[in-house]
């Protein structure tokens, strides 16, 4: 494998796992809260759509970032309000956003035409020109670079601030919790609410920042994988972190193999992230623990 | 895509009775419910019209083209009846597991399993015709369980959550599926002669011997035989849950497993059993839609059929005679959606309909129970007030 | 332990520790270090009626508390305590009446707003979140106000202060459930309060830790004029620790007096309500070295005062209650947690038919842990179980409803009913395969009628037998779960704390109940904390500590000061 070859590869895992890593970032915060957040496919592919749609308004590939980020927060808020403040099911309505967002973007796709834009790379001088990581980690389209800074965030946010410790402790033990005088669904909605801008935000990345155009579906279920990485990383950030980079290298070799000859059952790699968080559960059971109240709906009693 | 899979967790059923104080007359509150969701229901019609008038459609020639193209007539009614019977029997057997207290969110998995387990049966096994369909259906059936007893080994041997594994297991179904019609020696159709090497990822069709018959295949009027089998099931498992002592001991460990043990209930038979049989159910149904139907498998073979059997177990919520009006709902949608491109308006906009149409059925219960619960926080609230001043 | 600062009479403040942001101190102005019951109320309630459903859990209380006092709340279990003190921190609101704090009529919305009024109060079931750490939780407490730093330095702070060593980092989850309640102390007053409440905060502890626990709070209040509320049905920890105590009986504060102008058996009687079984009374809530010295009251004259509104079934004479055959026998169960702590240690017992044996001992001593057993929900590590003579495989639940085992478990909503289903679903639900035609289908008309049947016999108030459980209050919840398995017909009956959390009328309900089975032939083992209850019915009485067989004796036997010392663990 030439020194190209490895460039190609790495640039592709690096373009490949940013969607991943903004999402990811967000299902994890929403899932130490205590929603196993389906909607996240419908997220994404409304981030993508909103997103291409404001650039194509504003013509501002950059200003369609914002737009996207408020077209996941707009799913956000449907689900939230459904799902932690009426207390309806949140994989039935998780899963009708996800066919409603498809439906939706399908529709007004191919009722209205989209421009292409797309975000420049930036060059951050010097590190560029590192040899094989220059190119790949420091010639790409900037909001990557966001990832430098998100992901200490969204650490520091959960793990240090008090709203990030009362989030834990709603994902946790909702009701020991309340009697705390947390408002356990409000901390639940607030935490679907930054994970729909996260995902809105990879959404967008996805379509303005790699593709460069909006195509129909265009997520194709990287939602799900958002989630196995979550899973895979046993509900830790650096553990999702490590499963979002794991899961784009999986889909860029996927690209890139065949294309410098290489043969790889490609069904084996799309089945990969979810065999290796079953695996992962499966192998180290012992530490692999979600959140307690993962996915159990909160009600204070009147008593 | 959207191949996303949904649960309602038992839990939900499970909210600790509030203390009857101050009850509004069980009439008045069923009123209100039929005006709400009366209310709420027009309010996804008209953002649906809404979205036909942006495009510049007439939201009556939709709604009138959605009806035309699934009820007038034999030849439509038929159709959407057909469009039915998968997401009858996969929401029967996801209500029963969510009864047991198992949230299975894998029918699409499970669904696409059992027919690629019956293509195999159909295509590779030499038989007269009903024999052929039957063993189709219990091979489907049969794969339908297994995976769904992959999530139940994984509960009881790993305790991993059963909406965890049936979700991850959904998408490897998929790419299983997607490999045997990719090899010439699991599914795939053979390259015709001089055809290109390679050929399209999906198997062959069916043999007629294999296709379930359609008895009245009148011009007018055309149903599987699923149908027959569709209702079949609703009647038996809705008596079996009702009556039998089986249905009574899901419902006991759905509600409380620790005091069903304790009553001598075999707690992981029953609620594994449920999960089992929901899986086998799910399997069914894609048997019934490939020897009914479809008469092939290829990628994407499940078309949402295993989705919208658990949006409709979960929308009639714990109600399986339900079942049938709901189910037969997602049918005219669905066959009336192909009628929509003759109005000149994208058939996406069907999906968009169902989607807005199920979150208006979700609406209104949980809308007024919160209100419930309001009010009775408020009386509690203004009795503290009273007493303070 | 540190423990310098002791009963410190000088107004020695230590260093304290604040609020990183700075909550506003609030004038915890110890320093004369007097004892000034007579000073402005920290907080007072006036006419307080908290009712749940039909059931009245406080009527019109009046209470005062003042700064630099541990004010006892005794009581009998449900006697309103609890529902007292969650009225004040805002975790239920009052139907009637009102709050004053600092001579303000104040609403309490919630636990957040009642500790910015300067009240925390350490639950009695915690309200720790286990997966997080020392620190994390008692940051929680602060919504928002601490750092991690600040939480950390709390937590060391207010160890190093009372002696209440705790790692910050350690989690919750890791800890025992004695390290688990001082980290719940030091949340509290890592708030400042001006009043901290105690729930039965001894209940989980050791004599040592215990004992440990009443110095800090004696130090809390005289050192730094917080005002201490201890909620307690225990009348040597009253006795010993308070300066004022408010007695709670039927969720009517009975009366309010000095403690030093107290005896044992003022306290008894006023919490009790009767005269009767005062002895008895005194050892079920601990009182050694008090009754120690007295001997226990003619123990027949106490079962003649008791019987009275009971009924008039006799028990069956002892001695030949003991010569009958055996009902159950078990011998030298050993069952282990999770951990592989012995929850049951070689425990044997053995109860005669027509029997009733109580087992008495504080809870948490594997109480619970012996109606498990008896259910098949927990598998011994050894030791066998007879049921009338037959030996019993003790996993499997069916085995011991066949054998003839019936139980009234402890928590009734865990294991003893389904309150999603129907009263009748209840009344069957151990014997579905009775009531099953064909090998499928229940035969609905035979349930029902035996649940017509039950319900009158057992006079349970549900309007018809598909009434759904959970609309039940709670006695006649319990009254289906008694009727379900003593209609079965057992051969051995273990109820364990059977009447706790229900009124009166229920709990002569259960003693008659109870005594009408042994008059059967039924052998009862009878596991209870409340002395009263075991003495009141039981014809011989088992202590049991720390999961063992501390020992036994005829009810003729009893002296209270064996049975105290037994019941804290010091064995013959």
């Amino acid at each position: 494998m030439s020194v190209t070859d490895l460039t190609i590869i790495l640039s592709g895992i690096v373009k490949l796992s940013a969607p991943l890593l903004f999402a990811g970032l967000g299902e994890y915060t929403a899932e130490r809260a205590g929603t196993l957040n389906i909607s996240i496919e419908a997220m994404m592919l409304t981030g993508a759509y909103c997103g291409m749609v404001g650039a194509s308004a504003t013509g501002s590939a950059v200003l369609g970032l914002p737009i996207g980020i408020g077209g996941g927060l707009a799913v956000a808020i449907v689900h939230a309000n459904f799902s932690h403040r009426l207390a309806a099911n949140t994989f039935v309505v998780g899963l009708t956003l996800n066919a409603l967002a498809l439906g939706l973007t399908d529709y007004l796709f191919t009722s209205f035409q989209l421009s292409s834009h797309s975000i420049t790379a930036a060059k951050v001088p010097l590190l560029s020109h590192i040899p094989v990581l220059g190119p790949a980690l420091f010639d790409v389209s900037w909001p990557v670079y966001f990832l430098f800074g998100l992901v200490p965030a969204v650490w520091w946010a959960l793990q240090r601030s008090q709203w990030g410790l009362e989030v834990r402790a709603c994902g946790e033990n909702p009701h020991a919790a309340d009697a705390t005088g947390i408002t356990v669904n409000r901390r639940r909605r607030q935490a679907l609410y930054v994970c729909g801008m996260l995902s809105g935000l990879g959404g967008a990345f996805l379509s303005l920042g790699i593709v460069g155009q909006f195509n129909q579906g265009m997520t194709a279920g990287i939602g799900y994988v958002v989630i196995a990485a979550v899973i895979f990383g046993g509900w830790t950030l650096w553990g999702t972190v490590l499963g979002c980079v794991l899961f784009g290298t999986a889909d860029a070799m996927g690209l890139v193999l065949p294309a410098l000859g290489h043969q790889l059952n490609p069904q084996l790699l799309l089945a990969l992230p979810y065999l290796a968080a079953l695996a992962a559960m499966v192998f180290l059971a012992k530490s692999y623990r979600a959140p307690r109240a993962l996915a159990r709906p909160f009600s204070r009693g009147l008593a | 895509m959207s191949r996303g899979p949904a649960l309602l967790h038992p839990r939900l059923s499970r909210e600790p009775p509030h203390p009857p104080l101050l009850e509004p007359s069980p009439r008045s509150k069923a009123a209100r419910l039929v005006l709400l969701y009366i209310v709420s229901i027009l309010v996804a019609l008209v953002i649906t019209a809404i979205l036909v008038i942006v495009v510049g459609g007439s939201p009556m020639s939709v709604f009138s083209a959605i009806y035309r193209g699934s009820m007038d007539g034999g030849g439509s009614l038929g159709q959407t009846l057909d469009a039915s019977i998968p997401v009858v029997i996969v929401a029967l057997g996801t209500l029963i597991a969510v009864r047991a207290g198992m949230f299975n969110i894998g029918q699409t998995g499970q669904l696409t399993m059992g027919a690629t387990a019956g293509a195999f049966i159909a295509l590779n096994i030499d038989a007269p015709g009903p024999v052929l369909v039957v063993l189709a259906l219990l091979g489907a059936t049969a794969a339908g369980a297994v995976w769904a007893g992959v999530a139940a080994g994984l509960r009881i041997w790993r305790r991993i959550d059963v909406v965890i594994s049936t979700l991850l297991l959904n998408y490897v179904a998929l790419q299983l599926l997607a490999y045997t019609v990719s090899k010439q020696s699991l599914l795939q159709e053979p390259t015709p002669p001089g055809g290109e090497a390679g050929g399209l990822p999906q198997s062959a069709l069916l043999p007629g011997s294999a296709r379930l018959p359609h008895p009245g295949q009148y011009p007018s009027f055309g149903v599987s035989i699923g149908v027959v089998v569709a209702i079949g099931l609703v009647v038996m498992l809705g008596v079996l849950l009702s009556r039998s002592r089986w249905g009574t001991q899901v419902r006991m460990v759905g509600c409380n497993p620790t005091a069903s043990r304790r009553f001598g209930v075999k707690v992981a038979a029953v609620a594994g059993g449920a999960l089992l049989i929901s899986g086998a159910l799910a399997g069914l149904a894609g048997g019934v839609m490939l020897t009914g139907s479809v008469y092939r498998v290829q990628a994407g073979f499940d078309n949402n059929f295993g989705n919208d059997g658990l949006l409709a177990a979960l929308v009639v919520r714990d109600q399986p005679w339900a079942l049938l009006p709901v189910a037969f709902f997602f049918g005219v949608i669905r066959t009336g959606g192909n009628f929509l491109l003759s109005t000149g308006v994208p058939d996406y906009l069907s999906q968009v309909l169902e989607g807005l149409l199920v979150l208006a059925a979700v609406f209104p219960p949980v809308y007024l129970e919160r209100r419930e619960w309001a009010r009775r926080l408020r009386s509690a609230r203004s009795a503290v007030m009273r007493s303070a001043t | 332990m540190i423990s310098s600062s002791g009963r410190g009479r000088p107004g020695r403040i230590g260093a304290r520790w604040r609020p990183g942001t700075g909550a506003p101190g609030r004038g915890t102005t110890a320093g004369d270090g007097q004892e000034s019951a007579e000073d402005t109320a920290a907080f007072e309630l006036r006419g307080v009626t908290k009712n749940y459903g039909a059931v009245v859990a406080c009527r019109d209380v009046d209470l005062r508390v003042a700064r630099g006092e541990i004010h006892g709340l005794l009581g009998e279990n449900g006697a309103g305590k609890t529902t007292l003190m969650k009225v004040l921190i805002g975790l239920t609101p009052l139907d009637a009446g009102e709050i004053r704090i600092n001579g303000k009529p104040t609403v309490v919305r919630d636990p957040v707003h009642a500790a910015s009024l300067g009240l925390a109060m350490a639950q009695q079931h915690f309200s720790l979140i286990e997966r997080l750490r020392v620190w994390e939780n008692v940051s929680l407490a602060h919504r928002g106000r601490l750092t991690k730093r600040g939480a950390i330095a709390a937590v060391s702070e207010i160890g190093a202060r009372y002696g209440l060593e705790s790692s910050p980092h350690a989690r919750v989850e890791d800890l025992t459930v004695g390290q688990r309640q001082r980290v719940e102390v030091i949340k509290c007053l890592s708030l400042d309060p001006a009043v901290l409440i105690l729930d039965e905060p001894t209940s989980v502890l050791s004599v040592d830790e215990s004992r440990e626990l009443f110095r800090i709070l004696r130090q809390v209040v005289t050192t730094e004029n917080r005002a201490v509320i201890l909620i307690s049905h225990k009348l040597d920890e009253v006795l010993g620790a308070t300066d004022r105590v408010t007695i709670m009986r039927d969720g009517v504060a009975v009366e309010t007096l000095m403690t030093a102008d107290a005896d044992a058996h003022h306290l008894a009687r006023s919490m009790v309500g009767r005269d009767v079984l005062l002895q008895a009374e005194m050892a079920a809530v601990g009182l050694l070295e008090g009754s120690a010295a007295s001997p226990l009251a003619d123990p027949p004259a106490a079962r003649t005062a008791v019987s009275g509104p009971a009924g008039a079934i006799p028990a069956p004479d002892p001695s030949e209650a003991r010569q009958a055959t055996t009902a159950l026998h078990i011998d030298d169960v050993e069952v282990l947690d999770a951990g592989g702590r012995p929850l049951l240690d070689g425990f044997s017992v053995t109860v005669g038919r027509g029997e009733i044996v109580g087992i008495a001992g504080v809870e948490g001593n594997g109480q619970s842990t012996l109606g498990d057993l008896l259910s098949g929900l927990v598998s011994p590590a050894r030791g066998t179980i007879d049921v009338g003579g037959v030996r019993v495989a003790a996993t499997a639940p069916r085995e011991l409803l066949r054998a003839g085992v019936g139980v009234i478990p402890e928590d009734r909503h865990a294991s003893g009913c389904i309150l999603e289903m129907s009263v009748a679903d209840n009344l069957v639900a151990a014997d579905l395969d009775h009531y099953t035609r064909g090998r499928v289908l229940l035969d609905r008309r035979a349930i029902l009628e035996r649940a017509r049947r039950l319900i009158d016999e057992y006079d349970i108030a549900a309007p018809s037998p598909l009434t759904s459980m959970a609309s039940l209050s709670g006695g006649s919840q319990q009254r289906v779960v008694v009727a379900r398995e003593l209609s079965r017909n057992p051969t051995v009956l273990i109820a364990v704390q059977p009447t706790r959390g229900l009124d009166v009328g229920a709990v002569e309900y259960m003693s008659e109940r109870l005594r009408q089975a042994a008059a059967d032939g039924v052998g009862i083992l009878l596991v209870s904390t409340d002395l009263e209850e075991i003495l009141a019915i039981a014809d011989r009485i088992v202590v049991m500590h720390a999961g063992r067989n501390m020992g036994e004796m005829g009810r003729g036997e009893v002296g209270v000061e064996r049975l105290g010392l037994l019941i804290g663990g010091h064995g013959s």
